[in-house]
């Protein structure tokens, strides 16, 4: 009995060293509280470098407003959490922000599939999310909710976008192939460019759909099936690792000679390609250093090379801006209660480094712009950027109010 | 359909499998031999293939310097796997396979963030190396010539390996190895060396083949899960353990999939699954395998 | 009948060596620790009751996977599909087709048990590694699935908006909803275990020839062994959907599926509680560590290595060898 007493004592201890007990009664926030932020991101697969990017640029906003004395005479306090891609996990570490480290505001994910996830854990507890990355139109228009504002051009904007330049570029172009990953961003890409081009060219067709999974490592019988259909022009939403792999597998077929093709051509990609990087071929994405150099861009260059040693892509761009926008409704609302931010939110404008662009009171979707362009060698760069660049602001391409509505009848969104 | 078009996904589908079976090779090699399933081949492969990329950024030699970094890497994961075979796997013999199983997903685990740690999550790239940079012209069609050096090293993989254990008098013991470790062991042959030359072989293999992957595509984290599975089926599907059963399973899966893209792309990776748990059902042991356990 | 005795004799000589069935002696901390459960809301943080409720329906999971494991000795890679096929089907008819809570939730159980029979019966017929390869390809062939029909089954974006009924909306009201199934079930699978069927299944563990030669139908036995193993995985996965109030293709990978298998390896396979200690050890220790780095696989392959080498009964296994031997001692004594 000793020992089963002995044993029984040493379980409990062991139990109460792995939860911790804390007192339930919290302290009431103070006026001079650091405002939290809490930046989930997802440390896994195609999505690590982007979070990793991101982060960088949260982190160098962060420390210059706290620099400059904070927000509202608040510091800003950053946590960061990983989500590994899973959903599961993210919705748990958004619950350990928002509970245990008591986070004012979310930034991230990377991830489509996850943010929706996550929108509904912090939706129901009430904080606001400030989407960069994770594009689909899925976060603020079929599963709408006030917790969330979005200024990374939604899957929507941006087809409809990249769609038009190609279209410009390429009038003639009735028959098309698509080829994107398989998954939210992929399929909402392409079914926006679908329903573009039927507008821009009615008797076009779309004869063939590539949708390998995101992260495939061998394009070669996507290519060669694309091929087969001699289509006019190709439309891709492929990014990052899977567009390196693509455009070293396509080239050696003639590809980009043959066809047109416009993708998601950023930093990331053309660093990684190098000399691979093709040349003459259309490109879109979403606020590059080089594809919007302004004063205020190139200063946020310099600063992010000192901290980082290399050139900001759009994903530290957006997130940069995201953390500013928070400040800016903060400071609008004079507090940092999520209710009146969001109020301050509806209908404020960002001086960002993509120029300027408004949160749509409807929506919460941002009017930020959307870039297009062409590949080309780059003398002051070590690598290829862009040429004939195009901006296209937001509110050019977004779904109009009544188009938004219309969505909302059919997913049951009241607002 | 016309004809240059299959044959072009005919020949697609070659090219993956022989990139499948540059890598399945080496699992059915540890597996016919020493019993194990390492899950972690997969991870040495993705291992081989950074490895491969630093040497090959390290060594800055222009057109041999690709050559050079997979032959190094492939040493080096080599190393890695005597590691790996001295101090984990030799240990476990003697323990249930279960036990061994679950050392290599625990190395998996290992590995990959090991890879994080040093190489971050950055995707890389290495552009092809001379001389196939370009592409042949088969019926008018382009094929790009690195896919033939895939497919012509695959073949010499495949004639090294059945000369070392066909006709090599390694590959006898190899062969009475796999069929009776015991009397091997009773006719004085040391059979711990020859697991651990057998690994390190496999270890081998591993880190070529990620090397000769890195200009093929990108080079990222989450090349070893994907591969390892693609491994699986072809070593289930052909037999777990034989040489002609890999080749044969990476001829069909590289087939099933590159035919499954062109005419039902969302399903291609079901396809893979459904022939894989087919052959489990109907012939556990693959087609080229043998029946025990 | 009597051939059911005599296989029931090895079993139970496997049984002796290894769990004490001794009612009495296990009783005080079971008790304790449910009271422990019972007070753990008044005395712990809003999150890390979330984390308690997470180790508990992890739990399951691992003592399902346990069931084919450490008491029948087949290694399944595949319990994942399960586990999610007991998510989606509660998420599904409940987001979808907006039927009641209860019986989604049983639906869901029944759905991981049916494709636990369809599956069963193709894998019982092969052992060893076969086994395991087989239960892992089903299981990715279910992943695929569910995975590419985004039609249907929302794809990757998974399904959200999966709400328990009111009254167990809150975490609080919620964790206790996942103790007390948990309680019942962990009941239900130790008195399967420690039943006739149960020495049986250990019987064919220890030596399936002699079992066999005694005219048990192994695969029968196997099969319906297996039926379970997936009814309870699935019961874990129902529990988790609404918990998180959502549900993703990433919960049925194959890599889900190993986790049970690190559980029940870190607490020990051969006793009924390894899969819980070592589950509660690995689901807080990941959170704790996710605070600060997502390092967190290396961690944990050490672990496993650690684990394979130095304890091999487990943690729990070996807590209660050195509880043993003090035994042992004090009787020589």
């Amino acid at each position: 009995m000793k020992k089963l007493a002995g044993f029984t004592v040493f379980l409990c201890i062991l139990t109460m060293l792995l939860v911790p007990v804390t007192v339930l009664a919290g302290t009431k926030a103070s006026a001079k509280d650091p405002i939290r932020l809490g930046a989930i991101w997802d440390y896994a697969g195609p999505c690590y470098m982007l979070s990793e990017s991101a982060v960088q640029g949260i982190k160098i906003a962060v420390d210059e407003i706290n620099a400059k004395g904070g927000v509202i005479g608040r510091k800003l306090d950053l946590i960061v959490r990983d989500t590994e891609m899973k959903v599961d996990v993210g919705a748990r570490e958004t619950k350990d922000l928002i509970l245990r480290e008591k986070v004012n505001f979310l930034v991230g994910p990377c991830s489509s599939g996850v943010a929706l996830a996550v929108q509904v854990v912090h939706a129901e507890s009430k904080v606001l999310r400030v989407t960069c990355m994770a594009n689909t139109e899925g976060q603020v228009v079929d599963k709408f909710t006030p917790y969330v504002t979005q200024v990374v051009p939604n899957t929507y904007m941006e087809g409809v976008a990249a769609t038009r330049f190609m279209n410009k570029k390429y009038p003639a172009a009735k028959k098309f192939c698509t080829v994107a990953p398989d998954y939210e961003y992929g399929r909402r890409e392409e079914a926006a460019f679908a329903e573009e081009i039927k507008k821009l060219v009615p008797d076009s067709e779309i004869l063939y759909q590539a949708w390998p999974k995101p992260g495939e490592k061998d394009y070669t019988s996507f290519i060669t099936a694309i091929m087969a259909q001699k289509p006019d022009a190709v439309h891709s939403s492929l990014f990052g690792g899977d567009l390196v792999a693509f455009t070293k597998q396509a080239a050696p077929y003639g590809f980009f000679e043959k066809i047109p093709f416009i993708a998601l051509y950023d930093l990331p990609v053309f660093v990684a390609l190098g000399a691979d990087a093709p040349e003459g071929v259309m490109a879109f994405g979403r606020g590059c250093f080089f594809m919007d150099p302004n004063p205020k861009m190139m200063e946020f260059v310099d600063k992010y090379r000192k901290a980082r040693g290399a050139y900001p892509d759009s994903w530290a761009v957006q997130a940069y801006d995201s953390v500013y926008l928070i400040k800016a409704a903060v400071e609008k609302a004079k507090s940092s209660d999520t209710e009146k931010v969001i109020k301050a939110m509806e209908g404020i404008s960002l001086d960002s480094l993509r120029g300027k662009f408004t949160i749509r009171p409807l929506d919460h979707m941002g009017s930020v712009p959307c870039y297009q362009g062409i590949i080309a060698k780059d003398p002051k760069y070590p690598f290829k950027t862009w040429k004939d660049i195009v901006r296209v602001p937001g509110d050019q391409v977004w779904r109009s109010e009544e188009g938004v509505r219309e969505v909302w009848k059919k997913t049951g969104v009241t607002r | 359909m016309s004809f240059d078009v299959l044959f072009n996904q005919f020949l697609s589908g070659i090219a993956r499998g022989a990139l499948l079976f540059l890598v399945a090779s080496g699992l059915s090699l540890t597996f016919g031999v020493l019993r194990v399933l390492n899950f972690a081949h997969g991870s040495l492969y993705m291992l081989g293939a950074f490895l491969s990329y630093s040497i090959w950024k390290w060594l800055l030699i222009p057109v041999y310097g690709f050559y050079v970094a997979t032959l190094l890497s492939a040493l080096a994961i080599a190393g890695i796997g005597l590691l790996i075979e001295y101090t984990i796997l030799r240990r476990l013999y003697a323990r249930g396979w279960p036990e061994q199983l679950l050392a290599t997903y625990a190395l998996i685990l290992i590995i990959t963030d090991i890879v994080k740690w040093f190489w971050g999550g950055e995707f890389l790239s290495i552009p092809r190396p001379e001389p196939f940079t370009k592409a042949v012209f088969l019926f008018d069609f382009p094929f790009p010539s690195y896919n033939f050096f895939i497919i012509i090293l695959g073949l010499v993989l495949v004639f090294f390996l059945w000369w070392l254990v066909y006709k090599t008098r390694l590959g006898d013991i190899i062969r009475a190895a796999a069929h009776d470790r015991d009397m091997v062991s009773a006719l004085g042959i040391p059979i711990p060396w020859l697991f651990t030359s057998i690994f390190v072989l496999g270890a081998f293999i591993a880190g070529l083949s990620g090397a000769v992957t890195a200009p093929y595509g990108a080079v990222a984290l989450g090349m070893d899960i994907e591969i390892i599975i693609e491994c699986f089926a072809v070593v289930v599907i052909g037999g777990m353990g034989s040489l002609p059963g890999t080749l044969l399973g990476s001829f069909i899966v590289g087939q099933v999939y590159s035919f499954g893209i062109m005419y039902k792309p969302e399903l291609a990776l079901a396809f893979i699954f459904m022939v894989m748990a087919i052959v489990l059902i109907i012939r556990p042991w693959g087609i080229f395998g043998r029946p025990e356990r | 009948m009597g051939y059911f005795r005599e296989a029931g004799k090895i079993g139970m000589k496997a049984n002796n060596m290894e769990i004490k069935t001794s009612w009495l002696k296990s009783s005080w901390w079971i008790i304790l620790l449910i009271a422990a459960g019972i007070a753990a809301p008044r005395v712990i943080s809003e999150f890390y009751l979330l984390i308690l409720g997470e180790a508990l329906i992890m739990s399951l999971f691992a003592l399902s996977f346990n069931l084919l494991f450490g008491h029948m000795g087949q290694l399944p890679f595949g319990q994942a599909a399960f586990y999610g096929l007991g998510g989606y089907g509660i998420a599904m008819l409940l987001t979808k087709y907006q039927i009641n809570f209860w019986l989604s939730f049983a639906a869901g159980i029944g759905l991981a048990a049916l494709a636990g029979l369809i599956i069963g019966i193709f894998c019982v017929r092969l052992r060893g590694i076969y086994f395991s390869i087989l239960t892992l390809a089903f299981g990715q062939l279910i992943f695929v699935i569910i995975y590419k029909w985004h039609d249907f089954t929302g794809g990757d974006d998974g399904i959200q908006g999966v709400f328990p009924p009111e009254f167990l909306k809150t975490p609080v009201s919620y964790y206790y909803f996942i103790l007390l199934v948990f309680c019942l079930a962990a009941f239900i699978l130790w008195r399967i275990t420690n039943s006739p069927f149960g020495y049986i299944l250990k019987a064919m563990r220890e030596n399936s020839e002699r079992t066999e030669f005694l005219g048990i139908p192994i695969a029968r036995y196997q099969l319906v062994a297996f039926v379970i193993s997936a009814t309870f995985a699935g019961l874990a996965g129902a529990l988790w959907a609404p918990f998180y109030r959502s549900v993703a293709p990433s919960t049925l990978m194959w890599i889900k599926s190993g986790e049970p298998v690190m559980a029940t390896i870190l607490g020990g396979a051969g006793l009924f509680f390894g899969p819980v200690l070592g589950t509660f050890i690995i689901t807080f220790f990941h959170a704790y560590i996710l605070g600060f780095t997502h390092f967190w696989p290396i961690i944990m392959g050490a672990l496993i290595l650690i684990v394979i080498f130095f304890l091999p009964g487990g943690v729990l296994g070996f807590i209660k060898e050195k509880l043993d031997n003090r035994k042992k001692k004090e009787q020589q004594s």
